[in-house]
């Protein structure tokens, strides 16, 4: 990998770019902006050590990650890649209690009915009633040297964050 | 000139904590793998730059993060929070098609409901005037 041209890491550190290059599977010459961005957030040196503990076939997997946080980061300097988990988390609740509602309204509708039609049983392990408790983890109940992050964090928009393609 | 007790940072590093330490008040001493998982993720380097850059008041919600994201990584160094957004993502594609398909269903009662109203009402208007055909002397 590393015989005719370096990799965009070493070509950024401006260093010879061996054959067993770590990072020249992951970061092509031709696309230099995505190892700028992820040695500007995590730097080269704790990539490399990241990489280096992980089996071969997840480093691809790993580097899109990383590339994927370090944008978020680079886009939002405050929340980062939390503000999209925030803003996911508020559209599930959102879509919980239009469940809810729809499936209280079924229930109504399936009482008023004829006796004729048995009343529904509750299985809790049916899909469709998943929704009624909290199956979500609290992704976002960290404790924290400060307040600020429980208040920002509660259940309400803050933010309409576009993703990061 | 510097702090009493060294922050989680400066401990770490082995050096002075100066009282304008920018890591000092973001992690104390009480939580040492706080900065752990920041340092391995970030570099204590990268986490100063960072939230140096940020005004003084945004600075605790961006140690925060910036924590929450180290802790995942460490926990998952393949995805990090990546893994959490696709999880989250699979659940509302799903809330979705539930929501879909209830409401689906509640339109399916309500138009059996009007179907069963109108034949009622059809069956009370035959009744109707088979009763006035009776009473015809």
């Amino acid at each position: 990998m590393g015989g005719n041209s370096p990799c965009a890491s070493c070509k950024l550190l401006r260093r010879r770019c061996a054959k067993d290059c770590i990072f020249a599977p992951y970061f092509p010459s031709d696309d230099p902006h995505k190892f700028a961005i992820v040695h500007k957030v995590f730097g080269a040196s704790n990539v490399s050590k990241m990489l280096q503990e992980l089996p071969v076939h997840q480093r691809a997997d790993a580097v899109s990650s990383l590339v994927y946080e370090a944008n978020a980061r680079v886009r939002d300097p405050v929340y980062g890649c939390v503000g999209a988990i925030s803003f996911l988390q508020n559209q599930v609740s959102q879509l919980q209690m239009q469940l809810a509602v729809a499936q209280a309204e079924i229930l109504c509708t399936q009482m008023q009915q004829e006796p004729v039609m048995p009343t529904p049983q509750m299985d809790p392990d049916d899909k469709s009633s998943y929704l009624f408790h909290d199956s979500l983890p609290q992704y976002l109940n960290f404790s924290s040297s400060s307040n600020v992050i429980h208040d920002s964090f509660k259940r309400e928009s803050i933010f309409g964050h576009d993703m990061v393609s | 000139m510097s702090h009493s007790t060294r922050c989680a940072a400066c401990k770490s590093l082995r050096r002075r904590c100066p009282k304008d330490c920018v890591l000092a008040p973001y992690f104390p001493p009480t939580n040492p793998q706080r900065f752990a998982c920041v340092h391995k993720i970030f570099g204590a380097s990268n986490t100063t730059k960072m939230l140096e850059q940020l005004p003084l008041h945004l600075r605790a919600v961006a140690a925060d993060c910036m924590s929450f994201e180290a802790s995942s990584r460490v926990e998952d160094p393949v995805y990090g929070t990546v893994g959490i957004i696709s999880q989250l993502q699979e659940q509302i594609i799903e809330a979705q098609s539930e929501l879909v398909k209830t409401k689906s269903e509640i339109a399916f009662h309500n138009a059996q409901q009007q179907l069963q109203q109108q034949q009622m009402q059809q069956l009370q208007m035959i009744n109707a005037i088979a009763q006035e055909g009776e009473d015809w002397p």
